[in-house]
């Protein structure tokens, strides 16, 4: 063997090498993007949420820790444009009505990015917490930093904690209710139930449930 | 006479007209039961709504990929839309205002979506748009989210082969 054919073997093999080395990266790279769409970020049950300083529609600032008295938050991550959020703009106002007096207020925060969807920008949402009559503060992740740590991904996501040592802890993460059209064709009260045993101290259920919402909206 | 001729023009249009607009009413095992049968190696299934803006954005780049491999018998591409029954018109509407050239199915089982969606996917929230690959009726990417024109492609191609 000539050194000339030699070196354009050896020469062939680093070419084969790198190609493999370059199909085995992307794949690797591939794998972790498959791996990063289906691992479920934020709040497991049992995980302490964090608190936050976020500007209500009113102008003010507020903080879990302002409720000194309450035993725990509905925390329902919702917003103006998307159609299954504002189909449950009401049961919203009735879960607020009815659990705020038991102790579990709601707090509504909007986390889109009004840049990516203008319908929830901070005066259209002070415009329908006024038209719907709210009665619970409605928060805009400002930034975008809140949101992700509870692993909230799609709107209405709600998040339901507990007070327990003074920290706030996760109890439910999910749906409402099982029928976002009509609310008075509903068979499962996930919200309600797992409230209701939070109340009279008993076990939950169903901690977690899935329900079609819409995407979080980010600008690119 | 008169009448048997009338009956068989009926027959006729129905049939040329179901052709264009039929859009069948799935409930989760039926979907379920779908995907399975497909007799494609590659099976992609595109979670949509008429009313998801990131999702109504994405399908004319699944068109362009559903363009270019329909013919392969290897490859099928499903659109199931979570539009409510009652809006089939506006999902007809939609079809061929944006010539929708992929099967549209609605998945309509809206009270068992606390079903359906983990059964779909573990880790899914019910946040859309979704795709999901099969390779040989194994799930092989779940896909959260928009997904662009290159991606889309990327894994058509890696997945075909």
């Amino acid at each position: 063997m000539s050194q000339n054919t030699y070196n354009n073997l050896i020469h062939f093999n680093m070419k084969n090498i790198k190609t493999m080395l370059l199909v085995l990266i992307s794949f690797c790279i591939s794998g972790i993007v498959s791996a990063q769409n289906t691992v479920r970020k934020g709040y497991e049950i049992g995980d302490v949420a964090t608190d936050f300083k976020l500007k209500n529609v009113d102008g003010k600032m507020v903080s879990l820790s302002d409720f000194k008295k309450a035993k725990g938050f509905i925390v329902v991550f919702t917003c103006n444009s998307c159609p299954y959020a504002i189909k449950y703009q009401d049961r919203i106002i009735e879960l607020d009505k009815r659990y705020k007096n038991l102790g579990y207020p709601v707090i509504a925060i909007q986390p889109n990015d009004p840049a990516a969807q203008p319908k929830d920008s901070f005066e259209m949402m002070q415009k329908r917490a006024e038209e719907k009559d709210f009665t619970f503060p409605y928060l805009i992740d400002e930034g975008q930093k809140i949101h992700p740590q509870y692993g909230a991904t799609k709107t209405p996501h709600i998040f339901i904690l507990k007070k327990e040592n003074g920290k706030n802890i996760v109890k439910y993460i999910g749906a409402i209710d099982n029928n976002y059209e009509n609310p008075n064709d509903v068979s499962e009260y996930y919200a309600q139930d797992a409230l209701n045993s939070l109340l009279k101290d008993e076990d939950i259920k169903t901690s977690r449930t899935a329900a079609i919402g819409c995407t979080i909206k980010y600008k690119k | 006479m008169k009448n048997v001729f009338k009956i068989l023009i009926l027959l006729f249009s129905i049939s040329i007209f179901g052709q264009e607009n039929e859009i069948s009413f799935l409930k989760y095992e039926d979907l379920e039961k779908k995907i399975e049968n497909q007799e494609a190696k590659l099976t992609v299934v595109n979670f949509w709504s008429t009313t998801c803006a990131p999702c109504v954005k994405e399908l004319p780049e699944f068109m362009e990929v559903n363009e270019k491999y329909k013919s392969n018998p290897d490859f099928k591409m499903l659109l199931v839309s979570l539009d409510r029954p009652k809006d089939i018109e506006r999902v007809k509407k939609f079809i061929k205002e944006k010539n929708l050239t992929a099967e549209v199915v609605i998945l309509d089982d809206i009270k068992r979506m606390n079903t359906w969606i983990p059964r779909f996917e573990e880790n899914w929230s019910g946040e859309i748009p979704v795709t999901i690959f099969y390779q040989n009726h194994q799930k092989i990417v779940f896909h959260n989210g928009e997904m662009s024109l290159n991606q889309l492609e990327e894994h058509v191609t890696k997945y075909l082969q």
